[in-house]
């Protein structure tokens, strides 16, 4: 990924890779710790252990989150994107997050504090963390959930022309979700008596969830904020639709920066419905500007709002302690 | 003073796990002992023990425990307990189904629960053991709520929805009728409507092992002697575990749901020895106390007590004592009540002793039978005037006192009446 869409916040101590060779009786000790673990899982920590190869490490946090995660519900790991939630749509609450981390720690040799496992909300979260940690590199930005108030309060674009119900925005990209009402405006005239959301919508709403990407996730030069008001679309290539989407479907819609340099952002998007690929987008590019007064840094209002919305209001984090006195 | 009625009753015990099995063992004297596997190695001077049977909890690894049908715990439940909560908990099931309890009635201010038990000596030693050897941050992060005292109340509590009062309580072997007895003031006093109370003990190596140290438990290697209360020749007590619910409502409560209760739970009194941290008093004076305020707090004459459920555990010194007090408050008022012991059956419950040994005082009353102390082959002189009954009676009794002692000398005693 290239460098100018790598922002890091946090900070991570360097893994250190134990001098010690791997022997019989780690091995041992490692197939009691992972014994109600995928075989494939122990194989990829075997793989780890011995040559210190991050590649084994997303097999590695896979299997264990599997093995804490309530068997009807393994099913969504099977074929998880990386923006498969921890507590909402695999049920993982704080105590278990805290068993997944004591057995992770014990597997990979490696000690997690508390703070940084605040932020972890994904799959992909988890999957990134561990591989910053074991390369010694600085943790990324949390991925943050906005809801369609959130999206709407910060987005040029409003209702209703808005095409995102709800997303969540990474360092790495963006995900988005929108619902077809069939009460669309447009759906009365594309096409007559058959309502078919237009491509060129499909297109738009990408094209809306990477301005809100530039908004949220991407990192810019310090005390430089993008402003709103200078976004605007430069052009696509490679855009192909799949598959017609109508009133009832629920576009599941994923933008990733490819390049980014002032003025010019180009990002690669997809839609899905369910498991169904609905279009793509090879590329799509916006241009950019930075407010004219440079403004306070937002990554710092940033944490600390999702810091806040861990205390209990509306955005539960893996790792809150249940415990109610000591 | 609203009456307080028992309404539901769940067992899971060394002999028996529901109340059909624990009456005909009542009824047949059917003991659980046996030689306990763990305690076969020859370094152990103790080889009887009365475990719970079916459940397989050797581990601290809960996804290792087998849990016999019809009861299922999934792992997210099941992490945060011990031996002794996963016995109460399905005496938990079985006595709500029993009360006829629906979840509004389980799930509300006016209903709540008391606990006994002493926590799970064997969780705490392993969880000790890798905090020691693997640092801390090695350890389960419900370690603590699966292993102390108070775990039961805080899983059930927490997993049924409990919403009025809950505490636990320690008084060793007296515990689980305090329990019972401050259940009952809780409705007598408009407190509450309705209670659970529960006694649990994990009956595992090192639930029981350690009061071998303290010379307290039985060297007898034949399971049909070892648990003798009132024998010349005991020696000691068995160690037992399992769990153990009675449902205490108002009557209001009974007349609402027009459930037809067990028994009524009178009243109870309760006195300290001030005598010894771990021995009874040779004159039985705390208990004897127990025994007289629980009379005058139910304005029965001693003569009004058909059965009297003795705590005796099968202690030489315990044992003589208990006898001594009986003799003084019914031999010296010309009352002659049946008495036996139902440990020399299921072996000494620990905390769980109270709720237990009260919930067959219920299944008596109900079913019409008197539990007999069995194993008694030469009566201790100590108990001469005593009316001991050795075999169970096909009569059931209508008044009851239950007797509980725990360490430092504390006393309860309980009545129950049949319900008319």
């Amino acid at each position: 990924m290239p460098e100018a869409v790598q922002p890091h916040v946090g900070s991570s101590k360097p893994f250190v890779f134990p001098a010690k060779p791997f022997a019989p009786e780690d091995e041992a000790a490692l197939r009691e710790a992972l014994k109600r673990c995928s075989p494939s899982t122990f194989e990829a920590a075997v793989q780890f252990r011995k040559t210190g190869n991050p590649e084994h490490l997303p097999a590695v946090v896979i299997g264990v989150i599997e093995r804490f995660v309530e068997p009807d519900l393994r099913v969504k790991l099977k074929d998880a994107d990386d923006d498969l939630r921890l507590i909402e749509d695999l049920g993982i609450d704080s105590l278990t997050m805290m068993e997944i981390v004591i057995l992770v720690e014990d597997v990979l040799q490696m000690s997690i504090n508390n703070d940084e496992l605040r932020n972890l909300r994904t799959v992909g979260d988890v999957k990134t963390f561990i591989d910053c940690k074991v390369r010694g590199l600085e943790l990324p930005k949390p991925t943050k959930f906005l809801p369609i108030e959130q999206i709407a309060a910060i987005m040029p674009i409003q209702p209703p022309f808005l095409f995102l119900n709800e997303a969540s925005v990474s360092s790495s990209g963006a995900n988005g979700k929108y619902k077809i009402t069939g009460q669309e405006f447009f759906l009365q005239g594309h096409f007559k008596d058959n309502p078919v959301m237009p491509a060129s919508i499909m297109l738009e709403a990408l094209g809306q969830l990477a301005v809100l990407f530039l908004l949220e996730g991407a990192s810019t030069e310090p005390g430089k904020v993008i402003s709103p008001t200078t976004i605007f679309f430069t052009g696509c290539e490679g855009v192909r639709a799949h598959r017609m989407c109508r009133p009832g479907d629920i576009l599941t819609l994923s933008i990733k920066p490819k390049r980014m340099k002032m003025p010019l952002a180009t990002f690669e998007g997809s839609i899905r419905v369910g498991q169904e690929k609905a279009a793509i987008a090879e590329e799509i590019t916006l241009t950019f500007g930075f407010a004219e007064a440079p403004s306070q840094p937002v990554p710092a209002k940033d944490s600390a709002a999702v810091v806040n919305g861990s205390n209990g209001a509306h955005s539960p984090t893996p790792l809150r302690a249940a415990v109610s006195s000591p | 003073m609203p009456r307080v009625f028992i309404t539901g009753l769940g067992f899971i015990t060394s002999i028996g796990n529901d109340a059909a099995r624990v009456t005909s063992s009542l009824r047949e004297l059917r003991h659980g002992f046996m030689l306990y596997p763990p305690f076969q190695d020859p370094s152990i001077p103790v080889k009887v023990a009365a475990p719970v049977r079916d459940f397989v909890m050797d581990s601290t690894d809960c996804e290792d425990w087998t849990i016999p049908p019809p009861y299922t715990i999934k792992r997210e439940i099941l992490r945060g307990m011990s031996p002794n909560v996963v016995y109460a908990w399905c005496a938990m099931l079985q006595a709500v189904a029993d009360a006829r309890l629906a979840d509004a009635d389980i799930s509300n201010v006016s209903t709540g629960l008391y606990a006994a038990s002493g926590g799970s000596p064997y969780f705490m030693g392993q969880l000790m053991h890798r905090m020691h050897t693997m640092g801390v941050m090695r350890c389960s992060p419900l370690g603590i709520v699966a292993s102390i005292a108070g775990t039961v109340q805080f899983n059930l509590v927490a997993h049924f929805k409990i919403k009025g009062s809950s505490c636990g309580f320690a008084s060793a072997c007296a515990s689980s009728s305090h329990a019972l007895g401050y259940a009952f003031d809780d409705i007598a006093l408009g407190r509450q409507k309705r209670m659970f109370v529960v006694g649990a003990e994990d009956g595992n190596v090192d639930a029981i092992l350690p009061f071998a140290g303290m010379r307290a438990l039985s060297l007898q290697t034949d399971p049909g002697l070892a648990s003798r209360p009132f024998d010349v020749a005991r020696d000691g007590f068995v160690g037992t575990g399992g769990g153990v619910v009675l449902v205490l409502e108002s009557e209001a409560e009974v007349a609402r749901r027009g459930v037809t209760p067990y028994c009524e739970v009178l009243g109870w009194g309760q006195a300290s020895d001030g005598h010894n941290v771990a021995i009874s008093h040779p004159e039985g004076h705390g208990l004897r106390a127990a025994m007289e305020h629980a009379l005058r707090a139910t304005h029965l004459a001693p003569e009004a007590v058909d059965y009297v459920n003795a705590h005796a555990t099968s202690t030489p010194i315990g044992d003589a004592s208990e006898a001594r007090a009986l003799k003084a408050v019914f031999g010296a008022a010309g009352a002659r009540p049946a008495i036996s012991s139902t440990k020399s059956l299921t072996g000494h419950g620990l905390s769980l002793a109270g709720a237990m040994e009260s919930s067959f005082c219920a299944l008596a009353i109900r079913d019409g039978f008197t539990p007999g102390s069995a194993h008694i082959s030469r009566l201790d002189p100590e108990c001469a005037g005593l009316n001991i009954i050795r075999t169970s009676l096909p009569t059931g009794p209508t008044i009851v006192m239950n007797n509980a002692s725990g360490f430092g000398g504390a006393n309860v005693a309980l009545v129950f009446k049949q319900a008319r």
